[in-house]
């Protein structure tokens, strides 16, 4: 089937791309105190000579004009050097690229499972509507919805965890080293935190979407003229219903990349998420803004990704 | 306030009650908040880790900190924060909303193309990485936020214009020559005005989530409790271990999901009174 990718689509994620890199140059740099700051604490930098400060200055290249720092900051990001951490002297780019398969794994599970329980769960909810079942999961979705990730890591945590002792709650591997089966099973409850929060307004969406298409007049006419209503549901109805679904899952992809962060916290979990953490407990100004860098990065590549297989699914987009 | 003349019995529904009610509770606690004296849940009152008992119903943390002054205190930072930025982001949203509905085209196009740009940078991320550099202080969380989140309420006020705009009578009015802007003011904003509520409701509930998520990663302002800190001192000190999570994370962690979901259950309630097709489709 040939299609071709939307100049104009290319070039709005090119423009968030260009937006993402400015910010991630110019917010160290609106640092109260200036970007010396970054450098260590205040007790330190007011140890700091005159001359010790304009050396840093210099090599880090805070003397130049901002226009010149810009294309310095971006030729690094081109060539992956993002500087080197505070805390270890290690290159930043190093210690992200050991960290960025534990969250593309962890993440690319959650949309996966997120995407299959939700709108599984809202086709449900829309059918059964009127007996128990449904109602019941629309107050589920409504209270998982509110529930803060951090706070149902804790609560899983304590469970899974602590009481009843089922699941590691730690890291990705046991005292046996890293095993398919010890990275799974410690996978269970981070992807867990963040398909329950994350499932919820796609679950209200999908239910309230497939509402919208069941109560429209072609259906509706379809439905007089006797086709059986599983056959409407499949063939007529769930298929316009999720074309939306789509966009919302794009959705997602941002609030789950987010929810790395407090959930590979809350679950010690060796990704980029954690490493933001460690890097913000220890003011690692560099390897935050690596951090930052890659999972906004993340997030962008994975929604034009998912806006370039739009196509693929709603024939009137191939145009 | 057209809601509130509404002869209809049912307000809001069930749902609609209970998230008020919650959100009443949590607010009187708050206003019981400001009454305590101005070190409350900072000041050293008790021995380290001390269990629940003689005048601390919660028991005191690592620092000997009284817990259920920081639970009471943090009422008020979440609540107070929440409606600051609700009120600043519902503002800016109208006014980029209703600028890109009725501006010429080439404002409506500029204004879109910057809200689809902010719609796909996440927030979250946006608002963490802008506090870690720029401060942590209440004005600047507020800010911050209120920059980060006006996109998707400014999609929904623009497709709210839009659709106003193709009333009858409003068409009406356009072909006698009135001002837009005058339009907007005078016959559309009945139209628009009850749209702002769950915006605003939707906001707050945002603001509260991602600045107690802030103040998880120890992001918070080190100089105010609020129910995210508390939750970060839980975490850091492995708290969970040990029976004390019962006094020291049961608690926050419940306000901060109760005032979330008052917050969800009355944005719902509002949006089905709003919109009678989504009620009808419920059934």
């Amino acid at each position: 089937m040939g299609w071709r990718y939307p100049a104009g689509r290319f070039a709005e994620y090119a423009a968030v791309l260009g937006v993402a890199l400015t910010l991630n140059f110019a917010l160290p740099r609106a640092l109260p105190g200036g970007p010396l700051k970054l450098f260590g604490s205040p007790e330190a930098l007011a140890r700091l000579t005159a001359d010790e400060r304009a050396q840093i200055a210099t090599q880090y290249g805070f003397g130049k004009p901002l226009p010149e720092q810009f294309l310095d900051y971006l030729t690094g990001v081109f060539t992956l050097d993002l500087g080197t951490s505070l805390s270890d002297g290690r290159p930043v780019t190093e210690t992200l690229g050991e960290a960025l398969p534990w969250t593309l794994l962890l993440v690319g599970t959650s949309i996966v499972v997120t995407a299959l329980v939700g709108v599984t769960l809202g086709v449900v909810g829309a059918l059964r509507r009127r007996e128990g079942k449904g109602s019941g999961l629309l107050s589920t979705a409504i209270v998982l919805d509110s529930l803060p990730q951090f706070w149902l890591g804790m609560l899983l945590i304590v469970l899974f965890g602590v009481q009843l002792q089922w699941l590691p709650t730690f890291g990705v591997s046991g005292v046996e080293g890293v095993t398919v089966q010890g990275v799974l099973l410690h996978l269970i409850l981070p992807v867990s935190t963040l398909t329950l929060t994350g499932m919820g307004y796609l679950f209200l969406y999908t239910r309230s979407s497939l509402l919208t298409v069941l109560t429209s007049e072609p259906i509706q006419h379809a439905h007089a003229r006797g086709v059986p209503y599983g056959r409407l549901v499949r063939r007529h109805a769930l298929r316009p219903a999720l074309l939306p679904v789509h966009t919302i899952l794009m959705m997602e992809i941002g609030f789950l990349a987010a929810g790395s962060i407090v959930v590979e916290t809350v679950f010690a979990y060796p990704g980029l998420g954690r490493l933001t953490f460690g890097a913000i407990s220890a003011r690692d100004y560099p390897l935050m803004q690596g951090a930052f860098l890659v999972l906004t990065l993340l997030v962008v590549l994975m929604n034009a990704l998912a806006d370039a297989t739009y196509p693929l699914l709603d024939p009137r987009a191939r145009r | 306030m057209m809601l509130l003349r509404s002869p209809r019995r049912r307000l809001l529904g069930v749902q609609g009650l209970i998230g008020t009610g919650i959100l009443t509770v949590v607010l009187g606690v708050a206003l019981f908040g400001l009454a305590l004296p101005d070190d409350a849940g900072r000041a050293r009152v008790a021995e380290p880790y001390a269990p629940p008992g003689g005048g601390l119903p919660l028991g005191a943390d690592d620092l000997g900190r009284n817990l259920l002054d920081q639970l009471i205190v943090g009422a008020g930072t979440s609540l107070s924060l929440a409606f600051i930025v609700a009120a600043a982001t519902t503002l800016l949203a109208a006014l980029v909303g209703g600028a890109a509905g009725i501006g010429p085209r080439w404002l409506s196009a500029t204004l879109m193309r910057g809200t689809d740009i902010m719609l796909v940078l996440p927030e979250l991320i946006l608002y963490i990485l802008a506090a870690a550099f720029l401060g942590q202080s209440f004005g600047m969380r507020v800010a911050i936020l209120a920059l980060i989140l006006w996109p998707v309420p400014a999609r929904v006020l623009r497709a709210a214009v839009l659709t106003a705009w193709s009333r009858g009578h409003l068409e009406v009015a356009r072909a006698m020559g009135a001002p837009r802007w005058w339009l907007l003011l005078r016959h559309g904003s009945y139209l628009i005005g009850p749209l702002l509520i769950p915006v605003f409701v939707r906001t707050a509930m945002r603001a509260v989530i991602y600045d107690a998520t802030l103040s998880f990663l120890g992001l918070g302002d080190p100089t105010a409790p609020s129910w995210g800190t508390t939750l970060y001192w839980v975490q850091t000190n492995g708290v969970f271990l040990s029976d004390a999570w019962l006094w020291w994370a049961l608690p926050p962690g419940t306000a901060i999901s109760l005032t979330v979901l008052a917050l969800a259950l009355i944005g719902t309630a509002v949006e089905e009174r709003l919109n009678p097709a989504l009620r009808e489709a419920a059934r």
